[in-house]
């Protein structure tokens, strides 16, 4: 574990009075934890652009990157499935275009496959302090709000009972010919959230989502760290 | 790095002291406005209580009351004191809390309001005084509660001039004087014993982790019951009641949870994380149990009371009338719990001793006839206990329908209901088969009409409750009850293996 680095990541954001780490940024952090998270690079430019989606290999994501939109979804910087490089230049020009008034790179990713989506978060809670969160994810989060909470720092057996609490329990299980989720991973991450939380007291906020199950391996497709 | 003044933890021998005082001084004595001062309240609840110990009631213009001579000063009382009473106006309990400190006093209640709890600077200040002089080595319980109960000393809570003195394995931490009260009166009836009631108010001394550290280690107590609307140190506290839960059950409510201040958040997870959620998720991680209002809670101390600490997964349920039936399961399953059907055989005993037609042997059993005798009632649960897959009975008590033979008969029901004969034999089926049995004592007759009703079940439930019966007034209660005896169980059990 290299606590110096992401000590670096943080103190960058807040020297340039950022309230946000950008999503590469976020992920380099969780990636020092321990998570699971895209094989993504970072491109500025057409030329870098198509190293990277060589690199990566199609499908692709392609996304804003930016400490200034949380949201990406909404306010159309995110494109998803990308085929071919065809594809992938029209998308990275359309996103430079909305990025125009601020600052940002555009984000090559691998397009993760997998019907079935987690969220996982930390938030400070002003009396417990740090507490990590599980739950159903992508847009079931806010429609279902099936999600489950511990104070950390948390053992191996508060997370497998947050991931048992949840009405929906039953995604991390075999189910219609898919696998089991890989629990062991899944208990890692929890437990790594929740050090985050502990360790550096910059990080306010840890919003990830989706956390997709490829396969039975979770990884995170999307994260938001917030600093205050 | 964030530097937290902890209140210093709390020593057995002076807990000791406090709770079981010989000698008490009271600060605060006025027999001025009629005897409505909490001075005197006191002063003549604990003689009401017959407190073990000596009384030294102070007030600075002399007088005597009740047999006692009254002392000006603290200072003047001779030789130490163990514990004090503190009712005087809120400006003067800095002089008084240090005088009982200086006299030897290893802690005082302050029932005075006036204090952190009116939001002002001057009373902010006065309770910081208090927490000062308290660091200098009293402990104390309030400012701004009730007290103390302790039925074996025979402290008492204000106003309690009534409580039993009869102890048990019930404590209750309470930062609402108006909850203990209500926990200490409720129990004398419902069969909860008291180890101690503490009425903490704004604990500017003593609070919740304190308490419960030393309740912890009470062998006294078996149970603990808490209500609290804030702590102090959520770090202190989820390390104390987790340490607790350990030992034994700690039932929380906790108030105020609606009340979550609406706060600028970014991310869903801060979103979904509300007050109300936080708390439940870590109320859960330390194995506390978890109850909406006072009655909960007492249901739930009172399953604690009454059954052998294990899970509790199949009931069998007798009483009367099918949708009984429909209920009852119902009610099981919603807590995790479940009513099989009896084994063949003994269904078919139990059928052998049932009026016919309209009775079921099935589970829930159905008696059919609220006038069943007691004798029967006590063969058939003594029937349906064999079945090695029940792990506990209730049955629901049909006592109200007396009144409709006491009508007949030209008798009061409290003699023609056989509430004395049942409760023997149901307490006898319980020693012998080992299977816990519970009592709902239902009555939809609740009118001035049927007073009659309401007595003769407040007798029966004393009578249930002598013999070592936990009683409840719905089904769906007592079945709420035992869940929250099996979630603790089941979770304990599995930490320890």
């Amino acid at each position: 574990m290299n606590h110096n680095s992401v000590a670096k990541i943080i103190k960058s954001a807040l020297d340039e009075k950022r309230s946000c780490l950008s999503e590469y940024e976020a992920k380099l952090l969780l990636a020092i934890y321990g998570l699971p998270v895209t094989r993504e690079v970072l491109v500025n430019n057409a030329d870098e652009l198509k190293g990277a989606a060589r690199q990566i290999g199609y499908p692709l994501a392609i996304k804003g990157c930016s400490s200034e939109i949380a949201h990406k979804t909404e306010q159309g910087l995110i494109h998803l499935g990308i085929q071919s490089e065809g594809e992938a230049l029209a998308a990275f020009e359309e996103i430079k275009k909305k990025l125009a008034q601020g600052r940002g790179a555009v984000l090559v990713q691998e397009m993760v496959r997998g019907s079935r989506e987690l969220v996982m978060g930390m938030t400070r809670d002003e009396q417990f302090g740090p507490c990590v969160m599980f739950g159903l994810g992508g847009i079931f989060t806010e429609i279902l709000r099936d999600v489950s909470f511990r104070k950390a720092p948390l053992n191996e057996s508060d997370v497998r009972e947050m991931m048992r609490e949840i009405r929906g329990n039953k995604i991390i299980d075999a189910f219609r010919g898919m696998a089991a989720a890989d629990t062991k991973t899944l208990a890692q991450m929890l437990i790594g959230l929740g050090r985050i939380g502990l360790e550096f007291q910059e990080v306010k906020e840890i919003d990830l989502n989706p956390v997709i199950i490829a396969a039975e391996k979770p990884v995170v497709v999307d994260a938001l760290i917030v600093l205050g | 790095m964030v530097v937290r003044k902890m209140n210093r933890q709390a020593k057995k021998e002076e807990m000791e002291r406090i709770f079981y005082p010989r000698r008490l001084a009271i600060v605060g004595v006025s027999t001025d406005g009629g005897g409505r001062g909490f001075g005197i309240g006191m002063l003549t609840g604990l003689q009401a209580m017959r407190y073990v110990g000596e009384i030294f009631p102070v007030n600075p213009k002399g007088g005597s009351y009740a047999g006692l001579n009254f002392y000006k000063k603290v200072e003047d009382i001779p030789g130490q004191i163990d514990f004090a009473i503190i009712a005087v106006a809120a400006k003067d309990v800095p002089e008084a809390l240090e005088a009982c400190r200086k006299k030897g006093a290893a802690g005082a209640e302050i029932l005075s309001a006036g204090f952190s709890e009116l939001a002002t600077k001057e009373g902010r200040e006065l309770e910081h005084e208090i927490s000062e002089i308290a660091g200098r080595g009293i402990r104390v319980v309030g400012p701004n509660c009730f007290g103390i109960y302790c039925p074996r000393s025979g402290l008492t809570l204000l106003p309690g001039p009534d409580l039993s003195r009869i102890s048990g394995p019930v404590a209750f931490l309470s930062q609402s004087g108006g909850m203990a009260i209500d926990l200490a009166h409720k129990g004398k009836w419902m069969g909860l014993n008291f180890s101690k009631v503490i009425s903490f108010g704004n604990g500017a001394d003593l609070r919740e982790v304190q308490l419960l550290d030393y309740l912890a280690e009470d062998d006294e107590t078996g149970v603990i019951g808490m209500y609290m609307e804030g702590i102090k140190d959520g770090d202190a506290f989820f390390d104390a009641i987790k340490k607790a839960t350990r030992k034994k059950p700690v039932v929380v409510c906790k108030g105020g949870l609606s009340a979550a201040g609406q706060r600028m958040v970014v991310s869903h997870t801060a979103s979904m994380g509300g007050s109300r959620v936080i708390w439940e998720s870590v109320l859960r991680q330390v194995n506390a149990v978890q109850v909406q209002n006072l009655q909960e809670l007492a249901e739930a101390c009172l399953a604690f009371c009454f059954l052998p600490r294990r899970v509790y997964r199949r009931l069998s349920i007798v009483g009367g009338g099918g949708a009984l039936g429909v209920t009852a399961c119902d009610a099981a399953e919603n807590f995790g719990m479940e009513i099989p059907a009896l084994a063949p055989v003994v269904r078919k005993s139990v059928e052998e001793l049932l009026p016919k037609p309209g009775s079921s042997g099935a589970n829930p059993i159905d008696v059919a006839n609220p006038f069943v005798e007691p004798k029967i009632l006590q063969k058939v649960l003594r029937a349906a206990a064999q079945d090695d897959r029940i792990d506990l009975q209730i049955i629901v008590s049909l006592l109200y329908h007396y009144k409709t033979m006491a009508r007949m008969l030209g008798k009061p029901i409290a003699q023609v209901a056989p509430y004395r004969e049942l409760a023997e034999l149901l307490g006898g089926v319980v020693r012998e088969t080992g299977k816990p049995i519970m009592v709902v004592l239902a009555n939809p007759k609740r009118g001035v009409d049927d007073l009659d009703i309401a007595e003769m079940l407040a007798l029966a439930r004393a009578e249930l409750i002598k013999n070592g019966l936990a009683v409840f007034d719905d089904l769906h209660e007592a079945i709420r009850a035992i869940s929250h005896v099996n979630t603790y169980y089941e979770k304990r059990i599995k930490n320890e293996s």
